[in-house]
């Protein structure tokens, strides 16, 4: 082989420059105002960061996503002119100390606003805080517990779509491609009721049928004993077990079946998010679909913002680790991290923020966003944002297992995803 | 009724589930049952055959070398003082990551964990680099007209003190809620030093290594050191035996003595218990969505004294049922040595993966101290990485470590048992070696069942 025909793999730092390039023309026509800015003095982010506690391995990436979108960030001029700080701040995953947490950011450490949250428990003990102190908290959650109306107006999510969009935006892809007579699989409790429950309706509604619920007890360890509860007829098998034992159960369904017939399966990718889809025991997947919020795999299609934002990140065309091909990052969500990140540039941008009066300036623009176009800023795919639910709606990826590797074979709708408001939180005061 | 609200809101949040990519995914697939079969049989057999035998091995320490002493005495504690202060420093006005400040990697990580790995394999390094000991002397020395002549009677308490010392450290990083915070750790670890050097000052220099929890930690776990130094005047001689070969011929343990160590064992086994999906059963928590420190601390508080409690109840019946009509009165204290090796292997065994882990954080963290972009160790960015965690290879090869250290921690405790039973002159029959044996090949069982047990995060 020649040497001229070694592959010259971009390092982090062009990128990082190209990304400055990107978007210092993309920027264009404000950076004369960014040079009128007043105050050279940094806009602090608090970022809420599951470090230690179960989410621990969540944390890891979305602290490695936050860390690469603000240096493009700051290398685009910051916000408004100002650079802009991250200042990560461990949570334990626990909702006291996630208060705690938020408390610190503000008063402590003078943040302008928190954001970062992923776990819904954390983000249900800590809005409150974050109402009381009267600050931005943009959470990048997936939960459905923003546009269900149960927080406040200063808690947003902005960057990532709720789990009942996400859900409901499956059932007409499984139902005119997959089956019509559905049988569901799912840990007993909130999270697989709530597939359970939204996911039902959402079949009904394309004319399909849950036949069979099957409710697992999440300390499950084996779970032959309840496959033969699934109906013969059954057409399509969603599952949605999660924890340690997901790969004992993909390893028992497959000998269940054995290499005879078997019902389509469609899963969530939440179900593996962060482990290799051709680790030992998941043979039987080849051929499955997941929904997957972020397609992990570099997909043939993929425009130049995807690159950027995987390079920028460190994870290679599989969704691993640039330095290790075996660390598979959660890709499906951390998007959420990198795309609240440029929203929250733009709404503070709106706002002429100065300082923390003007907080309220900044919910109130976001509120007054609308659309979100893909590229660089939203790697994921274009998104609505809905100001009243304080709740973005986006499209999803259905992927299928093939050799090993997750392949896209269908993008939802905007509008699949869509449902009736349930709160309007401009109505309230802040 | 502002918290029932918010405690309902959150029983009810609707919300996504994480799962993520752990070892104990990985070993749910591995055969590990037979491996505690295995293990369990081997212990059994070795505590059974032992009997037999008419002559164990004799204690015989070889000098691998001598060698000078490299520094004066004093100056590495001198150096661990101020590297000290300075971590403290750090923890209070560096990142609060976690993860990047070295103070809570250090002391999680690089004391907790490497440390202990260390001095089992090493003797007591701690010794060297005990931060309180220089500047103890040094007070000691300069105060010496005002400090009263017999201490002020902490000697007394014998291991009390450290028992004491021990459980709240134990509570603090297993129960407490934010351990890891640098801030919160560094006034925690500044005003417990402060304690313990005015406590030193006033007693005397000999009271840290039985009062004080690390010193009396690390020269209990030193013990099973396979590996150690002898002073010989100006010189070290470095000396070598099988590891725990040296536990029989320690003095007795105390009661205090005897609660610590049997602390030392249960503490960390609660840690391991805490975390499984069994535990979470007990105590009515979905491990699934595991709700934080914060909402079992009460619970786990009771869990952690009342592990030790019945790990204590256990290894005393035991020691009971082998010598009944009171005879074992006398005899605890010796035979209750055999558990340091267990104690110190199930350590090494419970942290490896951490340590493989949070090790990567602290390389990563000396690489650029300063967060200003550094490469001082040549690691190049995005180096901390867990993918071994989630192959079939890298996850065996980390059972087998433990699997490992855990069979050997056994064996040598029953042949440490056998050796203190033989020196003590008890009688050699079967019956009376039966609870012991079954209790060590129980808790053989237990750790493996701990190290490969579904858990939460």
């Amino acid at each position: 082989m020649k040497r001229d025909d070694l592959k010259v793999t971009p390092t982090r730092r062009d990128v990082l420059k190209g990304l400055g390039a990107t978007g210092a023309i993309a920027l264009g026509g404000l950076s004369a105002r960014y040079a009128q800015a007043q105050s050279a003095e940094p806009i602090r982010i608090g970022f809420q960061l599951h470090r230690t506690g179960i989410g621990a391995s969540y944390g890891r990436w979305y602290e490695r996503t936050a860390t690469a979108a603000l240096k493009v960030l700051n290398d685009q001029g910051g916000i408004n002119g100002r650079p802009v700080e991250i200042l990560f701040e461990d949570d334990g995953t626990d909702p006291r100390r996630g208060a705690e947490v938020v408390e610190k950011l503000v008063m402590q450490a003078r943040c302008d606003v928190v954001m970062g949250t992923l776990f819904s428990h954390v983000v249900m003990g800590s809005a409150p805080r974050a109402g009381e102190l009267r600050v931005p908290y943009l959470v990048c959650s997936e939960g459905h517990h923003v546009a269900s109306g149960a927080l406040n107006r200063w808690v947003l999510q902005p960057g990532i779509t709720d789990v009942k969009s996400q859900v409901q935006s499956m059932a007409p892809f499984v139902t005119q491609n997959l089956g019509r007579k559905v049988t569901m699989v799912f840990p007993d409790y909130a999270f697989g009721h709530d597939h359970r429950d939204f996911f039902t309706a959402a079949v009904a509604a394309q004319g399909g049928e849950v036949i069979k619920h099957i409710a697992i007890p999440p300390t499950e360890t084996s779970f032959t004993r309840y496959f033969p509860q699934i109906p013969r007829e059954t057409e399509v098998l969603y599952h949605v077990m999660v924890g340690p034992s997901v790969l004992t159960f993909v390893k028992e369904l497959g000998e269940f079946y054995g290499s005879g017939a078997r019902p389509q399966l469609f899963g969530f990718i939440d179900s593996l998010e962060a482990v290799a889809i051709d680790s030992p025991g998941l043979e039987f997947l080849e051929g499955s679909h997941f929904w997957e919020g972020h397609p992990r795999y570099r997909q043939d299609d993929a425009g130049e913002h995807e690159d950027l934002y995987r390079a920028a990140v460190g994870v290679d065309a599989n969704g691993a680790s640039v330095t290790d091909p075996r660390d598979v990052s959660t890709y499906s969500h951390m998007f959420s991290v990198w795309e609240t990140l440029f929203i929250l540039k733009r709404a503070m941008e709106a706002a002429e923020y100065r300082g923390p009066a003007d907080r309220q300036a900044v919910v109130e623009a976001m509120e007054a966003m609308t659309e979100f176009p893909e590229g660089l800023e939203h790697p994921q795919g274009p998104k609505l944002f809905n100001g009243r639910t304080h709740q973005a709606f986006g499209l999803q990826s259905i992927s299928q297992v093939r050799n090993g590797r997750l392949v896209r074979v269908h993008r939802t709708a905007m509008e699949d995803g869509f449902y009736p408001d349930e709160v309007d939180y401009t109505t309230m005061s802040f | 009724m502002k918290l029932l609200t918010l405690i309902a809101a959150m029983a009810l949040a609707p919300g996504p589930a994480f799962a993520h990519a752990s070892e104990r995914m990985v070993i749910q697939t591995l055969p590990t049952g037979w491996y505690m079969l295995g293990a369990g049989l081997a212990v059994a057999i070795t505590a059974l055959a032992i009997p037999f035998l008419r002559h164990l091995p004799k204690v015989r320490a070889t000098c691998l070398f001598e060698r000078p002493r490299l520094l004066p005495p004093g100056v590495t504690n001198w150096l661990a003082f101020g590297l000290f202060w300075v971590l403290v420093a750090v923890g209070l006005s560096g990142t609060p990551d976690p993860k990047e400040n070295l103070l809570p990697l250090t002391v999680w990580t690089v004391i907790w964990v490497g440390m202990t790995l260390a001095v089992a394999l090493l003797g007591n390094l701690w010794h060297d680099i005990d931060p309180w000991r220089a500047p103890v002397g040094l007070l000691r020395a300069a105060l010496s007209r005002w400090l009263p002549q017999k201490g002020i009677g902490l000697s007394r308490l014998e291991h009390w003190p450290a028992v004491l010392g021990y459980l709240s450290f134990a509570w603090f990083e297993t129960v407490s809620l934010a351990p890891s915070d640098p801030a919160h750790l560094a006034r925690v670890a500044a005003s417990y030093y402060l304690l313990v050097l005015i406590l030193a000052v006033l007693e005397g220099e000999d009271w840290p290594p039985r009062g004080e929890f690390l010193n009396a930690y690390f020269a209990l776990v030193s013990r099973v050191a396979p590996f150690w130094a002898e002073p010989r005047g100006d010189r070290l001689r470095i000396m070598a035996a099988l590891p725990g070969w040296r536990i029989p011929t320690l003095p007795p343990l105390s009661v205090s003595a005897m609660a610590f160590v049997t602390l030392v064992l249960s503490s960390v086994t609660f840690d391991g218990l805490s975390e499984t999906f069994l535990w979470a059963g007990w105590i009515g928590v979905n491990p699934l969505e595991y709700p934080g420190r914060s909402a079992v601390m009460g619970v786990n508080t009771a869990g952690l004294v009342a592990v030790w409690a019945a790990a204590s109840a256990l290894v005393l019946g035991a020691i009971a049922l082998s010598l009944p009509g009171g005879r074992s009165r006398h005899v605890a204290g010796p035979l209750m040595l055999s558990l340091l090796p267990i104690a110190a292997g199930y350590h090494i065994a419970h942290y490896f993966v951490a340590l493989l882990t949070d090790g990567q954080y602290v390389l990563a963290a000396l690489n650029d101290p300063f967060g200003r972009g550094w490469s001082l160790l040549g690691l190049p960015e995005h180096w901390v990485s867990f993918g071994f965690l989630s192959t079939r290879s890298g996850v065996l090869a980390i059972w087998s470590f433990q699997f490992a250290v855990i069979l050997v921690a056994h064996l040598a405790a029953v042949i440490v048992h056998h050796s203190v039973w033989r020196g003590l002159h008890l009688p050699q029959t079967l019956t009376a070696q039966l609870p012991m044996t079954a209790l060590m090949v129980a808790y053989t069982i237990l750790g493996l069942w701990l190290l490969s047990a579904q858990t939460i995060g």
